[in-house]
């Protein structure tokens, strides 16, 4: 008999909760846990980590988004209510992470207004949220805590905290029990200088989920593809500040090169490979968020990852 | 288990002769040991020497060729399970699958466009490797009519030549025998057969079985028979099933634990009904030739990319050589642009550059391959390299005015560059997509 390959892990990822249902004094329709994995990823034969989520990204002000998103889904991106219902209902993601893009507008100061868009959004959809709130440290603080307090109750994944900006999200993430994402550039060891600022002020590991940062395919994937494998390996080898889901986000794929300058008639399909490629590559690497902005994206994936976790041929038959 | 170099060196001739190509003979041990040389280079091993060494120094994944010409590749010969351990030496071969039951005018035009079709990044040309001919008509006949209408394009392709029955596989032979194409595929009850047919045209053999213990026995029996290019198909029922037993290959492999499977992986990805994602996965997880159906733009570029991403060492990114390069027929007062060394920012930069229609000098600096961003972020990119570069590429000679631009990125150097340098700065762009207009409107009111 063959032996199994051998690797003498000793670490487990840490377990993270996204949503809450009714049950779990939230009001979402489901709610999932990811980590819990004690390999490398799909090796397992029990079963014990899922199958990666798929979040749609989508956001609240249009004309800072892709075209070709707008060209795909037309109108829709217009009426965020309307974009969220379809995306639940007909893209069939597992989350809906928002981005409150409105927050780049020059001058832009209608805080109040991003806590009714979230309020909105959640009463579009009963999958759980991830908000990603401003990108501008002047106004951090109180976009998040806005957005934390609108989704109170509802387990949140908020982001992104960086090395030169993370307390204001971990406050708002601690005030009403969120989590958050922790984004470094595409390296381990920062990586794991940011999880400790978090853990420092208070923020739980169960609460914080890795973003090594992903450079599109062929623009950078490479270093983001070994970045990933670097924090699942030190998290399996048993370093605890490492051990986190991680969640990954080619958000420049839809205006490289390749895929702006396709044939028009082709370009809905290049967009979809790029994306479809760097997240299976991506989960094959450790991610279990892949997040994605082309529709016809999810339901690739999700044959794609149906298959990766399909553990056994007996399992299948039984 | 590997023998450690000194252990090596015990067992050499001490002569230190060169004649292996290395300057002494514990060098050469040293080669054996990370398994970048053959014993076979020393001519004066005994034969017990010989074994003992054979065994355990050899590569733990052998080195297989497929094909002949401008066109074979090589695969094998991989040592880590990461690629950022060291590298992943390499990329798998990506061949383009025929059936024996499509038409002549199909099979010829899948053939000439893998002869043809060139997909060029940052500076490299990307292809797919081959054609895969597949014996579905059931018929001898027909598979050696296929295969001989593919050699017929005279696209010198490394073919590789599916079917289960040695008949068919012989008469397909007959036309392209002498190729080295790569035999698929041996199994329980045809391996003699099969094994015959590699070893009198010499070509690699894949040998398939659902399980590792399958694919171990029947390793011992092809190497039994003479035959040592092999290849392993898992034959994978679903892709979760391919991640295991690919990685178990490789892990089992690299660690000498079982030498029956230090052999490159084959992966049909066309057999789990998801190809894209098939294919995805063989690239990042260890196949070394990757069967598909022809692919169309968006895959077909995807694929290749992911592929070139993943095959970079992760030590160098690809690079350009520093210097002064020419866009168009720039004269003395054309302008002159700064950047790295990094292959992906010349390319960006050159390709808006020529679209731009102004010629012009790109001064190239050497930041080891790093980015824009990355060598300010990282310090690499200074006042000193740009002097330094300006000197030794000799551009003060090159044109007649002082005005160096640099990316809108490096915009925090400028002072001192105008400093270190002498010349006067002009910040450009960020995005390398707006140099066109940057050049018409601020460059043209300089001069
Ligand atoms: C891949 C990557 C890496 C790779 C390196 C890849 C490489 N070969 O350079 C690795 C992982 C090694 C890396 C390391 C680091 N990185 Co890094 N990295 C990236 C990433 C994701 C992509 C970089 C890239 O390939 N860009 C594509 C090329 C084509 O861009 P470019 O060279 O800038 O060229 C463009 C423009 O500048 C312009 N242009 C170029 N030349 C010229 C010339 C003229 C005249 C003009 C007008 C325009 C122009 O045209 C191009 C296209 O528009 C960026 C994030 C991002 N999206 O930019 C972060 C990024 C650059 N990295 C960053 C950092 C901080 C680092 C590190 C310091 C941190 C660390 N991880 O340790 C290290 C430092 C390096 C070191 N010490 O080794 C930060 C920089 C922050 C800042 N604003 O200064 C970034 C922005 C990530 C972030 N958001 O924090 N990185
Ligand atoms: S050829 Fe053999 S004896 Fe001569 S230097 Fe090399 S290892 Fe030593």
């Amino acid at each position: 008999m063959v032996p199994e390959a051998q690797f003498g892990w000793t670490g487990t990822i840490e377990g993270v909760t996204l949503g809450a249902t009714k049950a779990e004094g939230g009001t979402r329709c489901i709610s999932y846990r990811i980590g819990g994995g004690k390999n490398l990823p799909f090796l397992d034969r029990d079963s014990s980590s899922p199958s990666p989520l798929i979040a749609y990204e989508l956001c609240d002000y249009a004309p800072l988004w892709s075209p070709i998103v707008r060209s795909y889904c037309g109108d829709l991106v217009d009426s965020l209510p309307e974009w969220t219902k379809t995306a639940e209902t007909t893209y069939k993601p597992d989350l809906i992470r928002l981005h409150l893009n409105s927050t780049r507008q020059r001058n832009f100061s209608d805080i109040p207004g991003l806590g009714k868009t979230v309020e909105t959004v959640l009463s579009a959809t009963g999958l759980p949220l991830i908000i990603e709130g401003s990108n501008e440290p002047k106004i951090d603080s109180e976009v998040f805590q806005r957005c934390g307090e609108s989704g109170q109750g509802e387990r949140l994944l908020l982001g992104t905290a960086e090395a030169s900006r993370y307390r204001s999200i971990a406050a708002a993430a601690l005030a009403y029990n969120h989590s958050v994402i922790a984004q470094s550039p595409i390296d381990v060891n920062l990586a794991k200088q940011l999880n400790i600022l978090l853990k420092e002020i208070g923020v739980p590991r169960d609460h914080i989920v890795i973003d090594p940062y992903t450079g599109a395919l062929g623009y950078g994937f490479e270093y983001s593809y070994s970045a990933m494998e670097r924090i699942r390996f030190a998290a399996l080898k048993g370093d605890t500040d490492l051990a986190m889901p991680i969640i990954c986000s080619a958000a420049d794929t839809l205006t490289i090169k390749e895929v702006r300058e396709a044939d028009p008639a082709m370009q809905d399909s290049v967009a979809v490979s790029w994306e479809l490629y760097t997240g299976i590559a991506a989960a094959a690497a450790g991610a279990e968020i892949i997040c994605v902005r082309h529709p016809a994206t999810i339901g690739m994936l999700r044959q794609a990852f149906t298959s990766m976790n399909a553990n056994t041929v007996r399992r299948e038959v039984e | 288990m590997a023998l450690k170099a000194l252990d090596i060196y015990k067992l050499l001739p001490k002569k230190n002769c060169k004649e292996c190509g290395d300057p002494t003979c514990l060098t050469f041990a040293m080669k054996l040991a990370g398994g970048k040389a053959d014993v076979d280079l020393c001519p004066y091993l005994d034969d017990q020497a010989k074994s003992v060494l054979g065994a355990t120094t050899r590569p733990p994944i052998r080195l297989v060729r497929v094909g002949v010409g401008e066109r074979f590749f090589k695969i094998g010969e991989e040592t880590v399970l990461y690629r950022h351990e060291k590298t992943f030496y390499h990329p798998p071969g990506i061949v383009f699958r025929l059936k024996d039951t499509q038409t002549e005018e199909e099979i010829a035009a899948v053939t000439r466009r893998v002869r043809d079709e060139t997909f060029t990044r940052v500076g490299t040309d990307l292809r797919f490797n081959g054609v895969a001919i597949e014996n579905t008509s059931g018929s001898a006949e027909k598979f050696a009519w296929a295969v001989a209408t593919v050699e017929k394009q005279q696209a010198h392709l490394p073919p590789v030549l599916i079917a289960q029955d040695p008949a068919a596989l012989a008469a397909a032979l007959v036309h392209c025998g002498t190729y080295r194409p790569l035999l698929h595929a041996a199994i329980a009850e045809n391996f003699r057969d099969m094994c015959a047919l590699a070893k009198r045209h010499g070509c690699p053999l894949v040998v398939r079985a659902p399980t590792l213990d399958g694919l171990v026995q029947l390793v011992k029996d092809c190497t039994a028979e003479g035959v040592q290019d092999l290849m392993l198909d898992p034959a994978p029922e679903n892709l979760g099933a391919f991640i295991r037993r690919s990685t178990q290959i490789r892990q089992l492999a690299i660690t000498r634990s079982l030498p029956e499977l230090g052999y490159p992986v084959y992966l049909d990805a066309t057999a789990t009904g998801l190809e894209d994602a098939a294919l995805v996965l063989g690239i990042v997880k260890y196949a070394s030739v990757i069967v598909t159906s022809p692919l169309e733009a968006g895959p077909a570029k995807a694929s290749l990319t992911l592929r070139q991403n993943i095959y970079t060492d992760p030590q160098k990114p690809i690079q350009m050589n520093p210097g002064l390069y020419r866009v168009g027929n720039p004269g003395k007062d054309a302008p002159v642009l700064m950047t790295v060394n990094f292959s992906l920012t010349f390319f960006t930069l050159e390709g808006y550059l020529e679209a731009s229609r102004i010629p012009c000098y790109m001064l190239i600096v050497d930041t080891e391959g790093l980015s824009v961003l990355t060598a300010v972020a990282a310090g690499k990119l200074n006042e000193t390299l740009v002097r330094d570069s300006l000197q030794k590429f000799d551009v003060g000679n090159e044109v007649m005015h002082r005005k160096l631009i640099i990316p809108g990125y490096a915009s925090p150097l400028s002072g001192r560059i105008e400093e270190a340098t002498g010349w006067k700065v002009l910040v450009g762009p960020r995005d390398a997509a707006e140099i066109g207009e940057f050049l018409h409107e601020v460059w043209k009111k300089q001069v």
